[in-house]
């Protein structure tokens, strides 16, 4: 009998011996937010919140109709800068996001971030999951409901990852440690 | 035979959000967080990331394996719950599309889903009122143990 095992890679840069990097707070905020028709998703979800002054939340998208979608896969990155790199947008036209995930934070330089996966049904009816660029995608003619969970006092922010190249979303606050 | 709360009385708690790197495992590392947190018990709310490759349990008993890199995360649901020692032991289940979009579903297997870049994870702490210890609040549950 073979067991299983799996797959580990090795990134470009050091090895970094922080493996979990967490942020805690006593309570989440908790907000039903309904994104506008017409709006970029990126638009519908970080104006609304940052009227009420949350600009770090894990979010639940739970489905809807989009006028518009763009999304991409990660392939391995041909220049081998890093181990994957993000593909070209794939058009999916008015495509159904089934279900989505977004996380909500901050870039480098301190400007919002939506950071969004999902399971989209594209115009074409295929059945298909990646990286939806929010910027590009336009939410349809009916409000999406979303559930926001706002985690009180820590910062989510963009930071350039010298283990893997990337620059990726970390929790920064009082209460965050490795 | 032991007894099984069917409806378990609580509140939510705390809340928790991580980022994961690159190697460690999905399911195991959600465990870590949740001894890292002092969490026993907690729901996922809100997770993405990517993953090497991506083994998911098959109704037949076996191990679907997604081959990437990178396997997109983009739909995760599940919990944790510990035992009577603390340990505890996370349930997930999800969604996950490989290098062409392509999606598959079901429950990751612990031990075999090694992240990938990076995974984002938000948890909230479940805190479960104690059971009454009333024959009323038992139920009958044919062999389950909790």
């Amino acid at each position: 009998m073979t067991t299983k095992r799996p797959r580990l890679l090795r990134h470009p840069g050091p090895f970094n011996p922080v493996r979990i990097k967490a942020g805690s707070a006593t309570y989440g905020i908790h907000i039903r937010l309904s994104l506008k028709p017409g709006e970029t998703l990126f638009d519908a979800m970080v104006k609304p919140l940052a009227e009420r002054n949350i600009r770090d939340a894990s979010t639940t998208i739970l489905r809807g109709a989009f006028e518009k979608m763009y999304y991409c896969v990660a392939p391995p990155d041909p220049e081998k800068r890093a181990v994957i790199a993000y593909s070209k947008p794939i058009d999916a036209g008015r495509a159904y996001m089934i279900f989505g995930n977004a996380t909500l934070g901050r870039t480098v330089e301190g400007e919002p971030l939506v950071h969004c996966h999902a399971v989209i049904r594209t115009e074409r009816g295929e059945v298909k999951g990646g990286h939806i660029i929010t910027e590009q995608s336009i939410v349809g003619s009916k409000p999406i409901s979303v559930l926001v969970t706002s985690i009180v006092g820590i910062e989510l922010r963009q930071a350039y990852d010298e283990e893997t190249h990337v620059s990726l979303l970390q929790p920064y606050g009082e209460e965050s440690h490795g | 035979m032991g007894d099984f709360r069917y409806v378990e009385n609580g509140r939510m708690g705390r809340v928790a959000y991580a980022r994961i790197a690159p190697n460690e495992d999905l399911v195991i590392g959600i465990e870590k967080l949740c001894l890292a947190k002092g969490f026993n018990n907690a729901f996922v709310r809100g997770a993405l990331g990517s993953l090497v490759d991506a083994s998911l349990e098959a109704s037949d008993g076996g191990v679907i394996e997604v081959k990437g890199p990178a396997v997109e995360i983009v739909s995760l649901a599940g919990e944790v719950r510990s035992d009577a020692n603390g340990t505890p032991s996370a349930s997930l289940s999800g969604v996950v599309a490989d290098p062409e979009g392509n999606v598959y579903g079901g429950p990751f297997v612990s031990g075999l889903n090694p992240i990938c870049v990076t995974f984002e994870v938000t948890l909230e702490e479940w805190l479960p009122e104690p059971a009454e210890d009333t024959g009323s609040s038992r139920a009958r549950t044919g062999g389950l143990h909790l």
